[in-house]
């Protein structure tokens, strides 16, 4: 445990060190703060209504400004942060957790199951994400659940494919014939030598997939088929921006911008992890 | 050659067919009746008999796979609920703007994101190299979406240069109304393409038959261009065919956001008003696309790579 430890914070050292990975911390650091502390952050309720001050544009009262429905945009900019992060970590854990499990079966399962785990991956792949979202919302209606599931369906080949690889390329390397020629049962040699030695990469690829998925849910609540109302999310925001966009274009840059910079945050964040945990991945890309 | 071509295109048919049946299957399996949601409670039920018959649900599951499979082979899509016109045209009518859109991004993007690699790969570390460099990293990170609106209300609503509706009349016009959008769908595919051409130019440039080159006292710049370029620019036709569900899928927002006619519209209109024919057969559609393209790229690549071609 303490050996892990340490890592975790050489790691951590590592990205430090490079300005753009030390970019991405701070803001991805700056994001998780205001999600987590967003009930203190708040100058107003983000969902209570003041048809007084409705569509008023950015003042010392209001940063950025209120809604068609009198609402603070700044408040419900911070309380969106929150929205997008709970969609976006059980999402990716989600999927990172059974593409991992799936891929490292392939990888080390009989071949039949091979391919038919890889046949699954390549249909799902075969979907374009945004056509696939709107297909299953159009069928089960849209609801929080609904832009999670979506986005665990379609991100678990990426990590299966990934998964797999690097149990095949472990497969036959001495420490795992060892421990099989002394007796050790599959799930032994799955989950504790070969775990260890895959999670690092797919734990990168997580990093790199949040900004996705935070647009995609912005992206599905933009279409009117994501979070529902009142919820605050960038996406709804950038919805009452767009169909007001004369009276108030600020809703469009307050929703926009934040999404923009947790791309970027994240994005950073993972590229700088990556070339720390695994230089070796920057020139397979 | 040949051999791989079968085997890559037999694939992807396999691929498309499992996925249309889950499809098929899934849409199937959503509890609640599909006519009563069609057709909305106020339905009497003589209406919702004769809906049910003439979609075939009253059939067993197996048959009326068989028989969504042998309309399919066809070239039937099914029948709007509403209009009673044929998918295949409805959503046949609405493809070319899409396609149209798609190619005026990738048209763009990837000959502005291969100049800016090939100059930054002919001149590594200098300043150009490093805000090509710092560009490529920023715009990455732009969703589509939000590029888009941000672009309308800067470029359309703001300043007014261009307009922010429909797809346009003539030539000109149309031209000037896929500015925006296109610009939104490819920004992020610059600084992507221009980092791949610029990693693979520095590795083409290391070759034999570029040092050849070099050594016969060809101008440099003739080299860079005919040489090192060539071959460079291949992983670009990958990634472009492999990024088609990407581009398909931002083609959704932009189209949305500027309120072209097109593919995603026509889903978007058709979620809202329930009519499954027209979201299953556009889904179809642009999974067959997205799949075609996938397997192209593969094939052009295997073309010109021999080594690609044992892959799979």
């Amino acid at each position: 445990m303490e050996k892990s430890r340490s890592e975790l914070g050489q790691i951590i050292i590592g990205v430090a060190r490079d300005p753009l990975g030390l970019m991405g911390l701070i803001i991805v650091g700056i994001i998780v703060f205001c999600a987590i502390f967003a009930a203190w952050i708040v100058p107003y309720d983000p969902i209570a209504m003041d048809i007084k001050s409705r569509m008023q544009g950015p003042s010392a009262a209001h940063l950025l400004g209120t809604d068609q429905l009198g609402r603070d945009t700044f408040s419900r900019v911070i309380a969106g942060g929150q929205v997008a992060l709970k969609v976006a970590l059980p999402a990716v854990f989600g999927a990172m957790a059974i593409g991992l499990t799936l891929g490292m079966i392939a990888g080390y399962g009989p071949k039949w199951l091979d391919n038919l785990l890889m046949l699954f991956f390549d249909t799902i792949r075969s979907f374009p994400t945004v056509m696939f979202a709107l297909a299953v919302v159009a069928l089960v209606g849209p609801s929080l659940q609904t832009v999670v599931f979506v986005v665990m369906a379609t991100s678990i080949p990426t990590y299966g494919r990934v998964a797999r690889t690097q149990t095949l390329t472990l497969r036959n390397s001495e420490f795992i014939l060892a421990e099989r020629s002394m007796g050790a049962s599959m799930s032994r040699i799955l989950g504790v030598h070969m775990l260890p030695n895959i999670i690092g990469v797919l734990a990168v690829l997580a990093a790199m997939d949040i900004p996705t998925v935070i647009a995609l849910e912005a992206g599905l609540s933009f279409l009117g088929l994501g979070v529902k109302p009142p919820t605050p999310s960038w996406g709804a925001l950038l919805k009452d921006g767009y169909s007001l966009i004369r009276q108030t274009p600020w809703l469009v840059v307050g929703g926009g911008l934040p999404i923009i910079l947790a791309t970027l945050g994240f994005t950073f964040l993972g590229e700088s992890l990556r070339d720390v945990v695994d230089p070796k991945l920057r020139k397979q890309r | 050659m040949l051999n791989f071509a079968t085997r890559r295109f037999g694939l992807s048919l396999l691929i498309l067919f499992v996925a249309v049946t889950v499809m098929f299957l899934m849409i199937r399996a959503v509890p609640g009746d599909p006519v009563q949601i069609m057709l909305g409670p106020r339905a009497t039920p003589e209406l919702q008999a004769q809906l049910t018959a003439a979609l075939g649900l009253d059939q067993p599951i197996w048959k009326q796979l068989l028989i969504f499979y042998g309309n399919l082979l066809q070239g039937d899509l099914g029948t709007d609920v509403f209009s009673g016109r044929s998918v295949t045209d409805i959503v046949f009518q609405q493809l070319p703007f899409t396609l149209e859109l798609i190619f005026a991004s990738i048209l763009w993007s990837a000959s502005l994101g291969i100049a800016l690699g090939a100059y930054a790969a002919a001149h590594p570390n200098t300043l150009i190299d490093r805000i090509a460099a710092a560009i490529s990293v920023s715009f990455v990170a732009a969703p589509a979406f939000v590029v888009a609106l941000l672009a309308l209300l800067i470029f359309a609503v703001h300043l007014q240069w261009f307009p922010a509706i429909g797809a346009g009349e003539g030539f000109w016009d149309r031209l000037n109304h896929l500015v925006l959008p296109a610009f939104a769908i490819g920004l992020s595919w610059v600084g992507y393409i221009a980092r791949l051409v610029r990693a693979s130019m520095l590795e083409v440039m290391g070759e034999s038959h570029v040092r050849t080159a070099r050594a016969f006292g060809i101008a440099e710049r003739r080299v860079v261009m005919v040489y090192a370029l060539r071959i460079a620019i291949l992983p670009v036709v990958t990634v472009i065919g492999v990024g088609m569900g990407f581009l398909l899928s931002s083609a959704v927002f932009a189209e949305i956001v500027f309120a072209r006619p097109g593919l995603g519209k026509l889903v978007i209109d058709s979620i809202t008003t329930r009519n499954y024919p027209i979201v299953m057969g556009s889904v179809l559609i642009s999974t067959a696309l997205f799949v075609v393209s996938t397997a192209l790229a593969d094939l052009i690549n295997a073309l010109l790579d021999p080594r690609a071609r044992t892959a799979h």
